[in-house]
């Protein structure tokens, strides 16, 4: 599928603001099944931003803005061609045994052990427990039952829960929003010793309505031997498919923050995100 | 040197400065009063609504004290925290600056502070007038005394010195035309009372409160002429306190501070100073009386303030973080 | 000096007495019985012999007001205020001969060596990690790996300028290596001072000895730091950063800053510009290319640590990637000496240098190795258990000197965290002649010496020695009741 993407974020200040130092995770990552196209940053005051790759192989953008200025405007705009359904391989079926047995597990510990917004408390094993008291099966076939496990009973409900609620916040309150499902299914997969991380992105909604506010979105990916990462969201409870654009990775949303920064000056009055997700018909043409 | 250590040097050495010139401008007119036990309840608040006026602080003591007399003012001007140019806020801020450049200053200067701190803590209005408010006035400027000698004695000649002199002298050289405004603009006179008894001691008060007194009569005869005591304060090139003085100090530790190494000066700052300078250099007392002392002095007063002004953003500017332009905030989405 | 007629009683009916008790301990200067001077302590021993109390006492007393009005003091801050205190200092040196000190030197050069090799593999290809030698959970959950700073090269390729590592003695009298302090290691200051005090309280001792000079030390360091500059600029610009004047060890920053002749700076003195650091002078923007930062990692940068933190610098963290400046010592080298990592160290040391390392390890148990974790659970009491990340003696169980109920507290925890804790058998360590109440009595001590990572590595011969003044006690720390004493490297053997 080909995608744009314009992610518009306006901080407006309650008087002057300056000398802003920002780091931005904006730009979607390069994988199997995703190409970044193009990429544009557009900065207002203006800057020059610089980028690296972070750990997790993000691009993260930086930028400093001395003067004086009474809002900044951040508008990343990108194409992505995300590869097709049918040729994506299906995930095969592991064994938890051979996932424990795996080289590459041990360099993945920091996927299954507690992080900032997901402490592995027992709560959280508990509800694994139950939501597959079915039978264990292959690693794949788990973290698919336990998202929509979390589908099914909790309750997608905007402005519950707040940026700093937490894994076990959210499971006592079995509501929240896209960030919060990512973050539970994240320990109920990680109490059951299955690494998986965070992603960030934007998910292109074919069913959506004319005056739907379009957000970023959040889902998750476990480790599968033989395989890599393997992507599932448990707000539609559904895999990621090529409707899915993936931004940023980590082990939980303090990894993957789209802007994150500080300044000088007067507090913030507003916040404002714009994101618009529009499919593209024909080749995508690098501007 | 970091502009941060110039901003409190500068400001340890204007509060230290101010205190002591709060402390005199008090004690003066404490004595004043007690010489005069005859005046009548009209002049008497006339005269320490004059100080108050003096300070610029009018406002705010009205909102805190319904009249102007010898306990309130003394009060307001001495121990009120509420009021920034208190001696206790002044010595308190002193204090703070110097704290915060601990490792400039030699341990003896830091101790002065740190003693007058706590002796002013330790003291409120009620005993101060207990005690006798000459002993708590006489306290305050022998710290500022030993303060300064300290520094001269204990900090090097080095680009810091430079700060704490022209502070000093901004600082002193408001004093001045201050102390000489409560006289000439505020305590004017009515014709019959010119040349009496309550008008000459008013000026002796005001040359005592520059510590003139002695060094006027050195230079004068010992009756005082109004106009020959503003000339003094004025125009002397040798009496510390005086604003020609003063003035003649901030334009050499001007040029220094800011690197001004011609002959003619480059900076506003500079410029204004060296004007300042020629006119009290050139000028007459009366040309000033003709112009308007008042006018004169509140001019001086602008004057001064555009050069400390300057000073601080070319030299000190740094983000103080108490201000709400530098508050320091998180952005995250 | 003496007065008058009457003869002071001669020091040594006092002090070197019958009842000078070196008990099971290995004590620095006399041998077993309490008696028997060691060869390195001989010429010391005569002259406390012949040196009668009172001296030695107006001495101690010189020494001590010498200290106060030089402001030789740390802060503790047990209320909001914060009191200054001196650093405690014992006048009795502690003296290690030529031949002791040149094992030590070796080990600790090779030590840092191995540790810089280690902390630029764990921030690239992360081999050791690949290659199992050190399990990778370890570091990706340490407290002080610092993703941010993965892939990114420091200036010269070197992650630790300044090494404090803490040694003891066991009760044969080898000594070990306790911990490395890689990040911020402090000391040094009164390492200089005590050195100061002694020379002026025993000159004719201390240059009959022969004592390795400490003095350079500041030198050494400039030295190092000049070293990470660009090579290009002409007159680095090197500044001291500190978190100011409410750090407890704000002394030593002004102290180093004044023995180098640099500029101090706090975080609201520099700012970023481009990503190149600047200190806002009188005279404008002034570049900054090398800092010698006493901030931890955390709070170094709002922008890329903690947010809330008012001590740093925005956009320092991007001026140290793009090599606008250099930061010494590296962002993080926390990672290292982590009090788990501790214990794979001789497997650090062989896997970069293919050397047995000359210094040992104090045997450690991880709880996060199972048939460890069992042994400590079953053994709490007679253990001493250490939390991975706390400093200062914090956040430890000294089984035998602890209660049940501690010990119970103690264990539940490290069942619930078994990443976070390790534990060692508890060392006798050595004891040295301390002057307490009028006559000298044993106390525990141990040696931190000053590593230096520049263009050679250097060891300054001796450093601090720190000893527990409360009898008894085992912990050296200045904000647990801790002093100092002046450590002698002699140039010969005695």
């Amino acid at each position: 599928m080909h995608l744009s993407i314009l992610h518009r974020t306006t901080f407006t200040y309650a008087g002057k603001a300056h000398d802003s130092f920002n780091e931005v995770r904006l730009r979607p990552i390069d994988d199997a099944f995703q190409k970044c196209v193009s990429f544009d940053l557009r900065l207002e005051p203006t800057a020059t931003p610089q980028d690296y790759s972070d750990f997790y192989g993000n691009t993260i953008h930086y930028f400093d803005i001395a003067e004086a200025h009474t809002k900044l405007i951040v508008e990343a705009q990108s194409l992505v061609e995300t590869t097709p359904n049918d040729d994506r391989p299906s995930v095969p079926s592991v064994s938890s045994t051979d996932l424990e047995r795996s080289a590459e597990r041990e360099m993945l510990a920091e996927f299954y052990t507690s992080s900032h917004y997901v402490p592995l408390e027992v709560d959280l094993w508990r509800e694994a427990q139950d939501a597959l008291c079915d039978g264990r099966a292959d690693v794949w076939n788990e973290v698919c039952r336990l998202g929509r496990h979390i589908y099914r009973t909790f309750a997608y409900k905007p402005k519950t829960t707040g940026v700093s609620t937490r894994a076990n916040d959210a499971l006592k309150l079995r509501m929240g929003v896209c960030q919060d499902f990512a973050h539970v299914h994240l320990g109920l997969c990680r109490s059951l010793g299955i690494p998986a991380r965070y992603v960030s992105g934007y998910f292109f909604n074919t069913t959506r309505r004319p005056r739907e506010i379009e957000a970023s979105h959040a889902w998750i990916e476990a480790y599968v031997p033989g395989y890599g990462w393997a992507a599932f969201d448990p707000t539609h409870d559904r895999p990621a498919d090529d409707r899915y654009v993936k931004v940023a990775v980590g082990r939980d949303y303090a990894d993957i923050r789209p802007i994150n920064g500080t300044y000088r000056g007067a507090p913030t009055r507003s916040l404002k995100v714009d994101v618009k997700v529009r499919q593209i018909n024909g080749r995508l043409v690098t501007a | 040197m970091l502009s941060r250590v110039a901003h409190s040097l500068y400001w340890m050495s204007r509060y230290i400065e101010r205190a002591e010139n709060i402390a005199r401008l008090l004690e003066v007119n404490l004595q004043f009063l007690l010489d005069f036990q005859g005046l009548n309840d009209a002049s008497l608040k006339d005269h320490w609504d004059s100080i108050i006026l003096s300070t610029g602080e009018e406002k705010l003591f009205a909102e805190h004290y319904k009249t102007a007399t010898s306990r309130t003012v003394t009060e307001f001007l001495a121990f009120d925290l509420r009021n920034p140019g208190s001696i206790l806020a002044c010595v308190f801020a002193a204090r703070e600056n110097a704290r915060m450049i601990r490792d400039q200053i030699s341990a003896e200067m830091w101790e002065t502070l740190n003693e007058l701190h706590l002796y002013l803590k330790s003291q409120n209005t009620t005993d101060v007038w207990a005690g006798g408010p000459h002993e708590f006035f006489a306290r305050i400027k022998q710290a500022s005394h030993l303060f300064q000698g300290l520094t001269g004695a204990t900090y090097s000649r080095s680009e810091g010195w430079e700060f704490i002199q022209f502070g000093k002298y901004i600082e002193r050289a408001d004093k001045t035309t201050r102390i000489l405004d409560v006289k000439y603009h505020i305590l004017l006179p009515s014709a019959s009372d010119i040349g009496g008894a309550v008008d000459t001691a008013q000026w002796q008060a005001v040359l005592r409160s520059a510590s003139a007194l002695e060094a006027y009569r050195r230079a004068h005869v010992s009756a005082i002429l109004p106009w020959k005591a503003a000339e003094f304060l004025i125009f002397s090139d040798s009496f510390p306190r005086s604003l020609h003085y003063c003035v003649a100090q901030i334009d050499d530790f001007l040029r220094r501070i800011l690197s001004e190494t011609g002959a003619r000066p480059k900076s506003d700052a500079a410029r204004a100073a060296r004007r300042l300078l020629a006119d009290l250099q050139s000028l007459s007392i009366a040309e000033i009386i003709d112009q308007g002392l008042h006018e004169f002095l509140q001019q001086v007063q602008t004057t001064l303030d555009i050069i400390g002004e300057e000073v601080v953003q070319t030299t000190m500017f740094y983000p103080a973080e108490s201000s709400a332009e530098e508050q320091q905030q998180q952005q995250q989405q | 000096m003496l007065r008058g007629h009457q003869q002071s009683k001669p020091f040594h009916v006092s002090l070197i007495s019958t009842s000078y008790d070196a008990g099971s301990f290995f004590d620095e200067m006399f041998e077993p019985d309490g008696k028997t001077v060691r060869p390195h302590y001989r010429r010391l021993a005569e002259r406390l012999t012949t040196l009668p109390a009172a001296d030695f006492n107006q001495r101690r007393a010189a020494v001590d007001l010498a200290f106060l009005r030089r402001g030789v003091t740390f802060t503790v801050y047990n209320d909001s205020e914060g009191t200054e205190r001196i650093f405690p200092f014992d006048l009795i040196p502690r003296i290690i001969p030529g031949r002791e000190w040149a094992k030590l030197e070796a080990g600790l050069i090779q030590r840092i060596t191995a540790l810089n090799l280690f902390l630029h593999d764990l921030y690239h290809g992360q081999k050791i990690l690949k290659d199992k030698i050190v399990p990778a959970a370890l570091i990706l959950g340490a407290k002080h790996f610092r993703r941010e700073f993965m892939n990114f090269n420091v200036p010269r390729d070197i992650y630790v300028h300044i090494c404090g590592t803490d040694l003891i003695r066991d009760h044969a009298g080898n000594y070990l290596v306790l911990e490395d302090n890689l990040r911020c290691p402090s000391g040094a200051s009164y390492m200089l001072e005590n050195r100061v005090a002694m020379r002026r309280a025993f000159p004719n001792l201390f240059s009959s000895y022969g004592v390795r000079p400490v003095e350079t030390y500041g030198d050494a360091l400039l030295k190092s730091l000049l070293y990470l500059a660009p090579d290009h600029t002409e007159k680095p610009n090197v500044v001291l950063l500190t978190p100011g004047v409410y750090n407890s060890a704000y002394f030593e920053h002004t102290f180093l800053a004044r023995q180098m002749g640099i500029p101090i700076v706090e975080g609201r003195d520099l700012v970023v510009r481009e990503s190149k650091v600047y200190m806002r002078t009188t005279a404008g923007l002034v570049q900054v290319d090398v800092i010698y930062r006493r901030i931890d990692d955390d709070f170094l940068d709002p922008t890329v640590f903690r947010a809330d933190s008012m001590l740093g610098v925005p956009g320092l963290v991007a001026a140290a990637r793009a090599g606008h400046v250099a930061l010494a010592n590296s962002i993080g080298t926390g990672v290292a000496d982590d009090k788990v990592i501790y214990a794979y160290v001789p497997k650090i040391i062989k896997y970069y240098l293919g050397e047995e390392p000359i210094l040992s390890n104090v045997n450690t148990y991880l709880a996060s190795e199972p048939l460890d974790r069992k042994y400590i659970l079953e053994n709490i009491s007679k253990l001493v258990v250490k939390s991975a990340n706390e400093a200062g003696g914090y956040g430890m169980l000294i089984g035998p000197a602890s209660t049940k109920a501690e010990c119970e507290s103690f264990r539940a925890q490290v069942a619930a965290n078994p990443r976070n804790f390790i534990a060692q058998d508890p060392i006798a360590l050595s004891r040295s002649p301390t002057y307490c109440d009028g006559e000298l009595q044993g106390r525990h001590i141990d040696l931190r010496p000053y590593i230096l990572y520049g263009k050679k590595i250097t060891v300054t011969p001796g450093g601090l020695t720190r000893v527990a003044l409360r009898k008894g006690s085992l912990v050296v720390n200045s904000s647990q009741g801790g002093g100092s004493k002046d450590t002698w490297v002699l140039q010969g053997d005695e």
